[in-house]
């Protein structure tokens, strides 16, 4: 059903950037800030404005920025996007490993004082799978949810699900919500977490506050508050952070980064983040049903020239999906630039004169740079590119029919590689709209789903990793790095590679 | 005067009318279904429902313009498809912004076309008159967005006396405020400026060639004298129009300004709107905007027709 | 009698070369006509030679107007920009041209009833800002080359049908029109034969006026992102892509903007020349509102 593909295309891009400003939800109370105490207010700029701050509902990264800081999951990726406890202090998983057990932690409030409680967990799941909202995809294997006691969730699976806990806790969007802050609408805008911070004013168009909460279960932050602010122009950005008008960014010119890095007044960081950016050919259609034909491409792209044009060289080549720092790396490069190679295996192919209809979209510039840059190398062996631009709505529906020779896009936000490969790949995968049919990948992706020895997953999600590369079912181009930047008086913040923006460490010099 | 000011806002009232037509039928033209299309990535069942039902989508035709028009006549304008909030309150939040630009151009506009222009006129075919003409052609032409960008590098960038982009509310800051409109100002307001310039001088050139000034002038008067009073009076009146057409349309956003420099106004609001397949907004604030247009072109014939009593009879 | 075109052309051409600032715009206007046809043929590099070895570099004797942010020639692609500019213009004038002198022909003729509805449509249209109009058609059917056209033509139709409209009526009352009538000849071969040519000058005028307003319009439109798509070279679309770069790469806001400037410039002074010989008292309504938006 399209209704279906569209809730989960949202879930895949659940980490839209750049959203542009416009309406967002009613003005919250203002709290005003006036106990500036040791470690002030830090003016964050982030590019897009939320749209609203329910959590459950909203699919914007802008939100998730400020969301980041005001909710709690069940458990949360650390550093390395390992999951670590957060509101559930431990938990047991059943010797058939259909039924986890999580122990809740105690004494735990949201941000009006009112506990948490295991009851909260299971209402908040619950929403989320008997609406069908964003991240039900998530439940697909979980049967109930249930709070035996105040303390303790218990989760019933259909079936072995290894990577349940990056389900829960990879990111804000399954935040753990307070139902009457929910059902009465106020979440929109005003919204109650058990997060470090909590949300004292949300002004459309402008910014959007937040105040330490002074509840929370954790170390107590030391900022007195944080306050984003909605800066669309990079160039103003840095203006900004120079000017010291905000402390923090992520919105900085990238043609300017790497002389940014060697400015003594910036502190400029990056992390390669678990995004990857790929070409997709229509397997539906001829002549891309020929593996050869879409083999010829792969080695008739220059992706270093690619991710040089798109992302000013702030990504990382790569030619499987998950990169290279995460534990699921696999080292796997067949495809060089080879214009010979490719013109033969396009002649056996008998793919002469090809014009290729390539589809990009305006919601995300790069893949509209990269798009021409990919013409242009194309046409070194004799296929012509037509670039089709189209609002993401538009986009979206072109694919969701397969009405498409190729296109280019990303997904953003994968922790577990389940997600990098099962929905794209697998010949019943969700996202596969470019028709992608192999038996062993199939069978390889349906056991490690359920593997729960982790050497053996890693060994099949590698397998299937190599054939779906030696097929181009995605032409994988680049990891972008997650480049954020600050002032020197900032401390204790950290860029992730899960682009979660987390200012419950941070402190600031005066 | 009765009989024209009630045939002008009936003629205003049918315009109006028109315009909610048009801006109501934007929504029918949307290819496809047009909340399914502002959901986009955000599609949900339950907000597509309570969108929908809300937009009034789901009854025939005639049945959703009535009672658009009459929920608009209450000022409601139904809610953002984005956001949920009532349109209303999102246009009319965007129009402090909107009117501490408009103005401000407009006013930077008049001082430098009016003298410009009335000089250029009481020289008529000097060095300066030339010059004036030349300033005013270019004007006329030059893209104001091209205008804006170059103003930014060389204001902003190499000289950094203002910021590149950005608001601050003239309420919370002042001396902010005046830094981040001075750029947007100028540019609009040289366009603007040469346009005026154009009319003053060919409305005081005009007025010159009639028999009062004239006589005025036999009498034997001093010329700076039949200038001010004779020549001023009569030549601003045609240019009272300009202005108010000049500044309807400001009101409106100037949208390439406001969203070259981050302009939080209506402008930008439509931009966003377009964006973000906002339909209702979008219908809003182009709503708003025409209605503020015809309200000023109103007022500026009202006040036409007691400066200059002729106007009434036609 | 009944004047005709030839005249009103021959006059034309007469005062045009006359006035330098008008053979300036004219020879800018035949230079942009060359490059429209010949710009991929006189274009040193190609619009699309992609090469990120030569990224945003400055202008140079290889580069005269420098390279993009995906080391394209910058030159190049201003050149063969100048015909999707001269497209749009001349389509979507040419639109509003035929439809707003048609129903300004009908109505000033007929008058009455249908005057005051079509009219009344017209002035609808008025209400709004030009770009804010054109935004929100291209916001409705999507943008591209063709909604652009297509918008920029609706928004300047009133114009066309006002300005003929006040022709119709003038040429309506006099003596040869009133003959062919009396003869007994069809209403649209009196509208035809004796009527449009007589309002010929004016619409001359404004036509050349509006090329240059629908120019400037397709630059913002593109400029806004909303006009021609990439990787077709358009001067509102470059200043769009080079938007994030032109603190550090000047040539990039520089040129695409000086050429939509020189072009509008040019029809602008042609414009301006025609109306100062063919119809000195002609009230431009559409200078009023040109960049109402």
């Amino acid at each position: 059903m399209s209704s279906k593909r569209f809730r989960g295309a949202g879930v895949a891009l659940a980490l839209t950037f750049g959203l542009l400003a416009g309406c967002s939800a009613g003005e919250g109370v203002a709290v005003d800030g006036g106990q500036t105490g040791a470690g002030g207010i830090l003016t964050a700029a982030i590019s897009g404005e939320p749209d609203q701050l329910d959590p459950h509902h909203t699919s914007a990264y802008p939100s998730f920025q400020v969301l980041e800081n005001v909710y709690d999951t069940l458990v949360e990726p650390d550093a390395n996007l390992a999951m670590k406890p957060a509101l559930a202090t431990e938990w047991t998983t059943s010797d058939d490993q259909l039924t986890w057990t999580f122990t809740i932690r105690e004494e735990v409030t949201f941000s009006d004082g009112s506990p948490l409680t295991a009851e909260d967990v299971v209402y908040s799941y619950n929403r989320i799978i008997d609406e069908e909202l964003n991240a039900a995809y998530r439940f697909a294997t979980v049967e109930s949810v249930t709070a035996p006691d105040p303390g303790t969730v218990v989760v019933q699976l259909t079936a072995p699900t290894p990577n349940l806990l990056a389900s829960l806790g990879g990111f804000k969007g399954m935040a753990i919500v307070k139902k009457s802050n929910v059902e009465s609408g106020a979440a929109k805008t005003e919204p109650i977490g058990s997060g470090p911070f909590a949300v004292s004013s949300y002004r459309a168009g402008d910014s959007t506050k937040l105040v330490r909460n002074d509840n929370y279960w954790g170390t107590k932050p030391k900022l007195d508050g944080v306050t984003f602010t909605f800066v669309q122009d990079p160039t103003v950005a840095l203006q900004n952070l120079r000017g010291g008008e905000v402390q923090w960014t992520d919105n900085l010119p990238p043609q300017q980064v790497s002389a940014l890095r060697a400015d003594d007044d910036l502190v400029v960081r990056s992390a390669a983040s678990s995004d990857y950016w790929y070409l997709a050919l229509n397997q539906a259609r001829k002549p891309y049903d020929d593996v050869n034909v879409r083999r010829a491409i792969a080695f008739a792209l220059d992706r270093a020239a690619i991710t040089k044009a798109a992302k000013f060289g702030l990504a990382t080549v790569n030619q499987t999906a998950i990169p290279k720092d995460s534990a699921y790396y696999y080292d796997y490069t067949p495809y060089q630039q080879d214009l010979a190679q490719a013109k033969k295996l396009l002649a056996e192919a008998g793919g002469t004169d090809l014009t290729m209809d390539l589809m990009v979209t305006n919601e995300y510039p790069e893949t509209v740079t990269a798009a021409q840059v990919i013409a242009a190398q194309l046409k070194e062996i004799g296929i012509t590119v037509k670039i089709r631009t189209l609002d993401f709505a538009q986009w979206l529906d072109e694919q969701g029919k397969g009405n498409f020779d190729s296109f280019m896009l990303g997904w953003l936000g994968n922790i577990d590689p389940d997600e990098f490969y099962y929905a794209q790949h697998h010949s019943a995968g969700t996202f596969n709209f470019h028709g992608y049919r192999n038996p062993a990948v199939d069978n390889l992706l349906d056991q490690a789903r359920t593997e729960t020895d982790q050497a053996a997953r890693k060994q099949q999600y590698e397998q299937a990793a190599k054939q779906i590369v030696d097929d181009a079912s995605y032409l994988y181009l680049y990891n972008p790095d997650v480049v954020q930047g600050w002032s020197p008086q900032v401390s204790g913040y950290e860029v992730r590679a899960d682009r979660a923006i987390r200012f419950r460490d941070v402190d600031l010099a005066q | 005067m009765t009989r024209f000011l009630l045939r002008r806002l009936l003629q205003s009232g049918i315009v109006l009318l028109g315009v909610t037509l048009v801006v109501f039928l934007l929504l029918q033209l949307v290819p496809g279904d047009p909340v399914r299309v502002a959901l986009g990535t955000r599609f949900d069942p339950e907000t597509y429902e309570a969108l929908r039902s809300r937009a009034g989508l789901d009854q025939p035709l005639p049945v959703q313009y009535a009672s658009y028009v009459g929920q608009a006549l209450t000022g409601d304008l139904g809610v953002s498809f984005r956001s949920g909030r009532p349109v209303t309150a999102i246009v009319l939040e965007r129009l402090p912004a909107t009117l501490s630009l408009a103005i401000t151009a407009v006013v930077f506009a008049l001082l430098v076309a009016f003298p410009l222009g009335v000089l250029s006129a009481l020289r008529s075919g000097s060095v300066f008159d030339h010059a004036a003409r030349v300033f005013s052609q270019f004007g006329v032409s030059v893209p104001d967005f091209w205008m804006g960008i170059m103003g930014i590098l060389l204001f902003a960038g190499v000289l950094g006396w203002f910021p590149p982009s950005g608001y601050v509310a003239l309420t919370e800051d002042p001396v902010g405020w005046a830094s981040h409109v001075f750029l947007p100002a100028v540019t609009i307001g040289l366009v603007t400026a040469s346009i005026l310039t154009r009319f003053i001088r060919s409305s005081v050139l005009e007025v010159l060639a009639e028999d009062y000034v004239r006589t005025a002038e036999a009498k034997g008067l001093p010329t700076r004298v039949v200038v001010v009073r004779h020549v001023l009076r009569n030549a601003l009146i045609p240019v009272v129009t300009v202005v108010a057409v000049q500044l309807a349309s400001l009101l409106g956003g100037v949208i390439v300004i406001e969203v070259l420099f981050a302009w939080p106004g209506v402008g930008r609001l439509t931009y966003d709107a377009v964006q973000a397949r906002d339909y209702p907004v979008l219908q809003g604030a182009i709503l708003l905007v025409a209605a503020l247009f015809l309200l000023v072109n109103l007022l500026v014939d009202l006040l036409y027709a007691r400066l200059d009593p002729r106007i009434r009879v036609r | 009698m009944s004047g005709n075109g030839d005249s009103t052309s021959r006059r034309a051409l007469v005062a045009l070369g006359r006035d330098p600032l008008a053979v300036t715009g004219g020879v800018v206007l035949v230079l942009l006509v060359v490059a429209g046809l010949a710009g991929s043929w006189l274009a040193p590099a190609g619009i699309n030679e992609v090469n990120v070895d030569r990224m945003l570099q400055p202008p140079s004797w290889a580069h005269p107007f420098g390279t993009d942010e995906i080391g394209r020639d910058v030159l190049s692609r201003v050149l063969v920009a100048a015909r999707v500019s001269l497209e749009v213009g001349a389509v979507s004038v040419g639109i509003a041209l035929l439809v707003g002198v048609t129903l300004g022909l009908f109505a000033g003729y007929y008058q009455g009833w249908l005057d005051n509805i079509l009219m009344r449509c017209m002035d609808v249209l008025f209400a709004f800002p030009v770009l804010l109009l054109a935004v929100a058609i291209v916001a409705v059917l999507g943008p591209g080359l063709r909604t652009a056209m297509v918008a920029i033509g609706v928004v300047y139709t009133p114009i066309f049908a006002r300005v003929t409209r006040a022709g119709v009526l003038s040429v309506r009352e006099q003596v040869f029109v009133r003959a062919a009538v009396a003869t007994g000849a069809s209403d649209l071969r009196i509208m035809r034969r004796h009527v449009l040519p007589n309002i010929a000058a004016p619409l001359i005028v404004q036509t050349s006026l509006s090329l240059a307003f629908a120019i400037l319009s397709e630059a913002a439109l593109s400029f806004l992102g909303l006009g021609v798509p990439p990787p077709e070279p358009a001067w509102g679309r470059m200043l769009y892509d080079g938007r994030g770069f032109v603190t550090e790469a000047w040539w990039l806001g520089f040129f695409p903007g000086a050429a939509i400037f020189l072009t509008v410039l040019a029809f602008n002074l042609v414009g301006d020349a025609l109306r100062d010989v063919l119809d000195p008292r002609q009230l431009t309504v559409s200078e009023a509102r040109r960049h109402a938006g």
